[in-house]
């Protein structure tokens, strides 16, 4: 039993390592995108960006200063109405950038009292670090000319995603989250359908080995393809974007698990679509939707609602979330949910491959 | 039943309203090589397949090696080697690579450096399978058939597709398996093949044994007087000798009489004497294999009806 099994992993390891074609889309392909997207939204490059003001002051000196934000024509100043909510008036407009002038601001500047702005910023937009530096050199002009040197007026910066993260490491466990679909539902629809139309499957019908000792060999090796692509992901991170990232019991459950749940997938698919071409476009028909609908590369939050709804179906959601939570917000609650969900998710699908490849062909 | 490797008894194979294999009997005897003969679709594959433990009957008694076929499939599997038809191997492991692959599927196996030189690929023992020629191709799948050492060997239409040369080198792997006293059962549609390697076949035809034994008796049971044919004779070789009677069959510009007595071979030169007939030879003809399959089934092996 376990001699097989080793046979088929050692088979398949070696003809791996020996197709250019798999080496690049299990270690290049995501090096690439994640130099890509990185250097896509971590780059300035836009000369102007908009920054949301909220006057809860309303004095002379307040307006002075906004006019002071204006000059620096980096900015487009939005002015936001002083009664509203600004978290809510933040989710509900999708802003990345506000700045809360607090009620009382031009008194306290006047009579050089310490006060403070407060500039919230998704840290995760390409635009945070220009607008701060613009928000920060007019404030320290402000300063200097109201006191010639002392800071009355400081900026004190909020996140409106999270403290201290940026893009990549949003972008990071999504793509680990697509790497393990990508080599799950992709590898076993071609093993299966291969093997099965170049008649391998009926030699090997004709020797001692069944199909759980092919199958656990095979989902071996998957697990290693997918740990090899997770460390090029990882090292590429840390190497070059100086990523932290915790790698732990959950993180690891949640990768095996949805490497069982798209095997399981990728054996529907195989049962149904015979041909090995039109199975990979099958294949590629169900993960590339996914990838993109899925919070893969963008956040969900801002996509329209529809989508969203869409999403809340999609496995590839949960273990985007759940990588997330675990690897990067250190959310151990939401991992833990989101883990459950998939495990929940891995268990239906697994009984309807086993149901689906019970009919027998005869 | 004295030392049968495979006995059969009303094996029946239906695929829903269509009978595959309609209640055949078999005995294979230890050592021999056994052929089934027939053209595509007669069912020789669909008999092979359940033999080998991949195909359930619909009815029927079968034991292979003493075991029942249908409780003791992974006994039978450890005593038998398989050459699939159209056989494929892992494109991207060597030749050494896939037999020890196949190999590693049984508990022991034998060297996989001996079966490399048994099948004369010593040269080719690292180079990658899908850069084999499909003689070679073949030849590594002789390889893996022999690999746990098996008493019985299923050669399914081994050189089918193969060149000349190849399918006699397939030939002489063939003959080194019955000089090492394995039972062979090779499925054919070439008859030569069946002829020159056989010591008993049987003809398959729609499901049904038409004849069994050894290529001679089969011949002799079944076969006719013999022919002579016209090789080249074409439309003025028919005209000419249309007055022979009924008993006269054309194929490709070759016109072929089929010899009642003696004096019908000079009846046949005077005719094409006198008719002026051209043609590229005159060939005396002993029934073969080939002419006992037309008999039988009507058709050519290749699966065309007959033209008279």
């Amino acid at each position: 039993m376990t001699n097989r099994v080793g046979v088929v992993f050692v088979g398949l390891a070696k003809q791996f390592f020996r197709s250019p074609g798999s080496v690049f889309w299990t270690i290049l392909f995501p090096v690439m995108l994640i130099l890509i997207f990185g250097a896509i939204f971590s780059g300035t490059g836009a000369s102007s960006f908009n920054l949301y003001v909220q006057d809860q002051d309303g004095t002379p000196f307040s307006e002075a200063y906004i006019e002071g934000l204006n000059a620096t024509g980096v900015l487009n100043i939005r002015l936001v109405p002083a009664d509203e909510d600004a978290a809510a008036y933040i989710e509900r407009n999708s802003i990345t950038n506000m700045l809360i002038i607090p009620e009382g601001f031009g008194n306290a500047a006047m009579t050089r009292q310490p006060v403070t702005v407060e500039l919230r910023q998704d840290n995760t937009a390409g635009s945070a670090m220009a607008v701060m530096t613009a928000v920060n050199a007019v404030t320290q002009q402000v300063n200097l000319n109201i006191t010639g040197g002392s800071n009355v007026i400081t900026v004190k910066s909020g996140s409106i995603v999270s403290d201290d993260f940026s893009y990549i490491d949003f972008f990071l466990p999504g793509t680990i989250g697509l790497m393990v679909m990508m080599i799950s539902i992709q590898s076993i629809v071609g093993y299966q359908t291969r093997y099965r139309n170049n008649g391998i499957f009926r030699k090997l019908a004709t020797t001692p080995m069944n199909n759980a000792e092919w199958l656990v060999g095979m989902m071996a090796w998957m697990l290693v393809m997918v740990a090899i692509s997770i460390a090029a992901i990882m090292i590429t991170g840390i190497a070059v974007y100086e990523v932290k990232m915790t790698f732990d019991a959950v993180s690891l459950s949640t990768i095996v698990l949805s490497t069982m749940m798209f095997t399981a997938i990728g054996m529907i698919i195989a049962q149904f679509v015979k041909d090995e071409e039109v199975a990979g476009t099958a294949a590629g028909v169900i993960t590339f939707p996914m990838m993109f609908l899925a919070g893969s590369f963008f956040p969900l939050e801002t996509m329209p609602g529809y989508l969203q709804t869409i999403a809340q179906a999609l496995p590839l959601t949960y273990v985007n979330n759940g990588l997330r939570d675990a690897m990067v917000y250190g959310n151990a609650a939401g991992a833990m949910g989101n883990l459950l969900i998939i495990a929940a998710m891995t268990a239906v699908i697994v009984i309807v491959t086993v149901a689906i490849s019970g009919w027998k062909k005869e | 039943m004295t030392d049968h490797v495979i006995t059969v008894r009303g094996l029946v194979k239906k695929y829903g309203d269509f009978t595959a294999v309609d209640g055949i009997d078999l005995d294979v005897r230890r050592g021999e090589v056994f052929s089934i003969l027939g053209p595509n679709g007669a069912g020789k594959t669909t008999t092979v397949e359940i033999l080998e433990c991949i195909r359930k009957a619909t009815a029927g008694e079968v034991t292979v090696l003493g075991y029942d076929l249908g409780s003791k499939s992974r006994d039978i599997k450890r005593g038998i080697g398989v050459l699939p038809q159209q056989f494929n191997a892992f494109e991207l492991l060597t030749v050494k690579e896939n037999i020890a692959f196949f190999g590693g599927m049984f508990d022991r196996h034998l060297d996989v450096d001996e079966l490399i030189k048994l099948v004369d690929l010593e040269d080719k023992r690292d180079e990658y399978f899908k850069n084999l020629s499909g003689g070679l191709k073949q030849r590594v799948g002789i390889a893996t058939a022999m690999v746990n050492d098996p008493e019985i060997v299923f050669l399914d239409e081994p050189t089918t597709g193969l060149d000349p040369k190849a399918r006699r080198e397939v030939w002489d792997v063939v003959r080194g398996l019955r000089d090492k006293g394995k039972t062979v059962i090779l499925t054919t549609h070439y008859m030569e093949e069946a002829e020159v390697l056989s010591d008993r076949l049987a003809i398959m035809n729609s499901g049904k044994f038409i004849a069994m034994g050894t290529p001679r008796e089969v011949i002799e049971q079944h076969g006719e007087r013999k022919s002579a044919v016209v090789r080249g004779g074409g439309e003025k070789a028919w005209e000419a000798l249309k007055s022979l009677g009924g008993d006269l069959q054309r194929n490709n510009g070759d016109v072929t009489v089929h010899l009642n007595d003696k004096g019908t071979l000079a009846t046949i030169v005077n005719l094409l004497e006198e008719g002026e007939v051209p043609y590229d030879e005159l060939v005396l003809k002993r029934s073969s294999l080939e002419d006992v399959f037309l008999k039988l089934t009507g058709r050519t092996i290749e699966g065309g009806e007959v033209s008279d």
